[in-house]
């Protein structure tokens, strides 16, 4: 029986390594797999996501003026311009579907790497598969602490966790209070799949950590009829900062639920989300005047990052709407990873492994507040410094920390 | 006795009345136990011919909606036992399939305790749980049954999603180790998954078999065809019904728990979630209530062309995958009500009609 | 919780439960008729609420204008579905009900395959440029915002319309005579047919008129309808198939209920108040609480 299995485990990796060895010989062709959602209640993301790595393509597939990795000619260097394909499969937010998903990509579209996934618990069933066949997977925008933890090796995430963006945001209260800012207590709003529970979990640490009181901690049920109960114990215990995790439909709701009730929170510091997605600016903008988040990206970072304009104005023209904290993010990841195929000078995927480890690159060729692109031993790009920015109705713009911001720090909130 | 439910046609048509036994009736008794024979034969043909798939199908994704394929045909039979044959529409299903994730799932990585021991006691649990809900449950009539199957299963999602213990939203993943039978984890291998999900749609497939000839289903056929016998037979039928309940959710908690084990992680909305209960009972409907090869034929056709459709259309995200499988089930519905399995002849799958 | 807090629950809780209501209301009436659980109840909601929002975004049509244009609109849409999808379901002899439950679940994916394909899933909003968006009324404290107000307003007078029609009209009689029986209304020369087809397109209208209400401040999405739908079918239940008072009473109790749960469990826990309500009241009442046997 062992025999058997070991007989047909090592068939099947021949045909693979047969099938990447005809794509080399071919050498015109790259292709990578991206994993997202698009159908179901995240599927803008997905199509968005689309755009994004569309945008990327056109940097790498084509000689562009940018200072980015891979932009200053057309396709891959090292691959004899090989132009770099994307195929795009649907996980339906189900990480049994993202795990199938990510087989049939492997097995038959013969990806070298695979970028995804948004949700959390699709990217743990999609990395522990990319692990089992030893193919990277460069995790874009999932931001659960846990998956960098489990040591895989295949597993690659360009940006920050949420670890690092909570203790931005305490940093940046603190350094408030360094000035002379009156903050005591902070409330925690989180929706209730992982990404609220995993948020919630590192920010109720953090709090008990650096001294501030949690006015009210309230997990809320996902896409809720009604969120009135919900504000009406936020407006009771009235934090000093109001904390929320909440997804687009969520963010909506929240904010158009406090200003029915009256209530308008002194401070908001969001987990992103769909407090910087354009559907809920669009909606409810005006109520959130002044809120702060934590970002990856800002429209402002051109005046840091000269390529962030160019390619903002690039993605702009295809979705029509400005990069966020989500697309930047995609976007980046797939420039990281064409790079490091690039340098590993192959489309094997072990080689391409070895050479994202070995990735080193500045902050100034990202179009991100990233300091540089390097990557701990989990696999963590731990210079991933992300940014807080305010919302001032037309736009956002970077806050803290204080050396790269765009604009004063309006506090509290409502001026 | 004994030619009392030869004649009702998988309870379609009312079973005629009175009469005494007749040559026909004879004959139809002989040609019902060739008939049943004939079942045992074809389906072991089908079962080693799916046993041998591997031989023939060699990728990986392909393979794995093969174990898919025949984990819903298993959990569709599953369901069969209490809503096709015994008439109870339990729409709550995903309790019981989480359940049994839930338990193996825990008792592995919280309790270093074999997969297989967890599926047992999953099983057991969701087989006590079926027990209390027939309990308070089997004497609503129709939709109010239905939808406090439902109520019940949601108000597991929420536990599941707000308990720490559990792993509350995060779910519980499974370590890596090594392949192994004992652990039932395979890094890439699928054939071993599809050799699991093929016993347990064997296991389902056999007990609805005995069951069509046992005096359990000689009953419930009665209550269905027969408002009269059901009064009669009412506070007998109930024990038998429970046991049912037992049963189905038995092997649904199995079907859970293998489910986990395949998938290597579980989270309340992959396993609980009410699409799930849907997910089982639509095979079910598709290829034929109540019937012994409905489910099977139901899930072969459903869960390729749910696989496929979303894997080559999926990805545009333009809503037509949607489009195209909302209107096949509508289709399937209204122009083959009594199900797909009314499409193969009607020799040997199908009951012989006895002329009154 | 202060008694401030406290009535500011109740109070949304009930302007929430008469939007419930008048969603079950709808789902109720097609029930009552015909035996026929609509599984695309939500979706019908969520056409209807892509349908006020077109109103307004194409021809600047608010949507308290375009609510009776909706209602008509949404009577149509449902009396095509029942001639061209569930007169088929109904001639269905075996597994009615189970034919029935997934017909009408096919149509459902259907649509909102349809609404992504044409309106693409990102989500929208009327917001505040609408005549009620964002408008607030205090009263003593206790905020009541003006789309939910006009909602609880027009889900009083559509069912207090609907009560009257069923119980002084000649269609009205009709639609009691065919739920009663079925054979004996043919013998009088009532086409059930033409009965059920307009029985179909006011559990549409009704709950379209819902949907236009609630796009006033809800947000807008092709999967918006399932978190109603839910709902909407343990109030039916809840409120006892067949009876159309029950359905409406006990969107209003579910709505109360919700809200209270939310403030006794934690927020994420609050459908349980509702869960438990129904396991309650069904043990006690198989029939539900206005229900016939």
């Amino acid at each position: 029986m062992k025999r058997r299995q070991i007989l047909l485990g090592a068939g099947a990796a021949t045909v693979l390594q047969g099938a990447w060895n005809e794509a080399m010989a071919q050498g015109k062709e790259v292709v990578i797999g991206a994993l997202y959602p698009m159908s179901g209640p995240s599927a803008q993301v997905g199509i968005d996501a689309r755009q994004a790595f569309e945008t990327a393509l056109e940097v790498i597939n084509n000689v562009s003026p940018l200072d980015l990795p891979t932009a200053k000619n057309a396709g891959l260097a090292r691959l004899g311009g090989a132009k770099v394909r994307v195929v795009y499969a649907d996980h339906q937010a189900d990480p049994q579907k993202g795990r199938a998903e990510a087989e049939r990509l492997i097995t038959q579209e013969n990806v070298c790497a695979i970028v995804g996934c948004y949700h959390s618990s699709v990217s743990t069933t999609v990395s522990a598969t990319c692990e089992r066949y030893g193919v990277p997977f460069v995790c874009a925008d999932s931001s659960s602490p846990t998956l960098s933890a489990q040591g895989l090796k295949f597993f690659f995430r360009t940006a920050a966790h949420d670890e690092m963006f909570s203790q931005a945001m305490f940093d940046f209260m603190d350094a408030l209070k360094a000035r002379g800012q009156k903050i005591g207590s902070v409330g925690l709003f989180y929706e209730d799949t992982i990404f609220g529970s995993d948020s919630a979990k590192v920010q109720r640490k953090l709090a008990a950590e650096r001294g501030y009181r949690i006015a009210c901690d309230i997990k809320y049920r996902n896409n809720s009829p009604s969120l009135t109960a919900e504000v009406q114990q936020i407006k009771n215990a009235n934090p000093d900062v109001l904390m929320p995790s909440s997804y687009t439909t969520d963010t909506i709701l929240l904010a158009k639920t406090m200003a029915e009730l009256g209530y308008r929170p002194p401070n908001i510091v969001a987990q992103a989300a769909g407090f910087v997605e354009k559907p809920a600016l669009d909606a409810v903008g005006d109520k959130l005047v002044g809120m702060i988040s934590r970002a990856s990206f800002s429209e402002d970072m051109g005046e840091k990052r000269p390529s962030a304009k160019a390619v903002n104005a690039s993605f702009k023209a295809r979705a029509g709407r400005d990069l966020n904290d989500q697309t930047s993010r995609q976007f980046s990841a797939l420039m990281v990873l064409a790079d490091a195929i690039d340098r590993a000078g192959t489309v094997e995927p072990g080689k391409i492994r070895e050479a994202l480890a070995a990735t080193d690159i500045p902050g100034d060729k990202t179009i991100m507040p990233w300091a540089r692109v390097k990557f701990d031993a989990h696999g963590q790009n731990t210079f991933a410094s992300p940014v807080l920015i305010q919302w001032n109705k037309a736009k956002f713009v970077t806050v803290y920390p204080f050396e790269v911001a765009t604009a004063k720090v309006v506090w509290p909130m409502n001026g | 006795m004994s030619t009392m439910p030869i004649v009702s046609n998988f309870g379609a048509s009312p079973a005629p009345s009175g009469g005494p036994p007749t040559q026909a009736a004879s004959d139809a008794v002989r040609g019902f136990g060739d008939r049943r024979r004939r079942q045992l034969v074809i389906a072991l043909a089908i079962f080693v011919l799916a046993a041998l798939s591997p031989l023939f199908v060699q990728n990986a994704y392909l393979r794995n909606v093969i174990v898919l394929t025949l984990m819903y045909a298993a959990l569709a039979q599953a369901w069969n036992i209490l809503g096709g044959y015994c008439g109870q529409i339990s729409l709550g299903h995903a309790l019981y399939f989480g359940v049994g994730a839930y338990a193996t799932s825990k008792a592995y990585v919280g309790f270093g305790l074999l997969p297989w021991f967890g599926m047992l006691g999953g099983g057991l649990l969701a087989a006590a749980l079926a027990v209390l809900v027939g309990y308070g449950c089997f004497r609503l009539k129709g939709h109010y049954f239905s939808i406090a199957t439902i109520v019940i299963a949601e108000m597991g999602l929420l536990i599941a999603h707000n308990w720490e213990w559990l792993g509350a939203a995060s779910g519980i993943q499974w370590p890596f180790g090594a392949d192994s039978w004992a652990t039932l984890q395979f890094a890439r291998d699928k054939t071993p998954y599809i050799h699991f999900a093929l016993g347990l749609l064997a296991l389902t497939w056999f007990i609805c078999w005995l069951i069509e000839d046992s005096r359990w289903g000689y009953w419930w056929r009665a209550v269905k065809d027969n408002a009269d016998a059901a009064e009669s037979l009412g506070v007998t039928v109930l024990s038998s019904k429970l046991a049912a309940a037992a049963i189905s959710a038995f092997l649904t908690a199995v079907g859970g728990g293998f489910y986990a084990a395949f998938v290597s992680y579980v989270d309340p909305d992959s396993v609980l979630h009410f699409r799930f209960s849907l997910l089982i009972v639509l095979p079910v409907v598709l290829g034929g209530i109540g019937t012994l090869w409905g489910p099977m034929l139901g899930a072969a056709i459903l869960i390729p062309l749910t696989e496929f459709s979303r894997s080559y259309m999926g990805g545009s995200g333009s809503g037509l995958d949607l489009m195209i499988y909302g209107a096949l089930v509508m289709a399937v519905a209204l122009l083959k009500p009594e199900g797909l399995v009314r499409l193969l002849p009607a020799w040997p799958w199908r009951r012989k009609a006895v002329a009154p | 919780m202060t008694a401030a807090a406290l009535s500011q629950v109740l109070a949304s809780g009930l302007l929430m439960g008469l939007i419930y209501g008048m969603i079950a209301v709808g789902l109720s009436l097609i029930f009552g008729l015909m035996d026929v659980v609509n599984f695309a109840h939500g979706e019908f909601m969520m056409l209807a609420m892509y349908a006020t929002f077109g109103c307004f975004v194409f021809f600047h049509i608010d949507p308290v204008l375009a609510l009776p244009l909706v209602a008509a609109l949404m009577f149509i849409f449902g009396a095509s579905v029942y001639a061209g999808v569930v007169r088929h379901a109904l001639r269905v002899k075996v597994n009615a009900g189970m034919v029935q439950i997934f017909a009408t679940f096919g149509l459902a994916t259907l649509m909102q395959g349809a609404v992504q394909f044409f309106f693409t899933p990102d989500y929208r909003n009327i917001g505040d440029s609408s005549w009620l968006g964002g408008k607030t009324l205090e009263l003593g404290g206790i905020f009541m915002p003006w789309p939910q107000l006009f909602g609880a307003a027009v889900s009083l007078i559509a069912f207090g319309g609907l009560f009257l029609l069923m119980k002084h009209t000649d269609f009205g009689r009709a639609l009691e005579a065919t739920r009663e029986d079925k054979g004996a209304v043919a013998l009088v020369g009532i086409d059930s047919n033409r009965v059920f087809a307009l029985g179909w397109g006011l559990g549409a209208a009704l709950v379209g008129v819902a949907g236009a209400v609630l796009s006033t401040f809800y947000y807008i999405h092709p999967q918006v309808g399932a978190a109603f739908g839910t709902i909407a079918y343990i109030t039916v239940a809840l409120g006892g198939f067949g009876s159309v008072f029950g359905a409406f009473a006990a969107g209003i109790v579910v709505g109360l209920v919700e809200a209270l749960t939310a403030v006794v469990l934690p927020p994420a826990m609050k459908s349980m108040g509702i869960y438990v309500l129904y396991l309650a009241v069904i043990f006690l009442r198989p029939q539900g609480l206005f229900g016939r046997l």
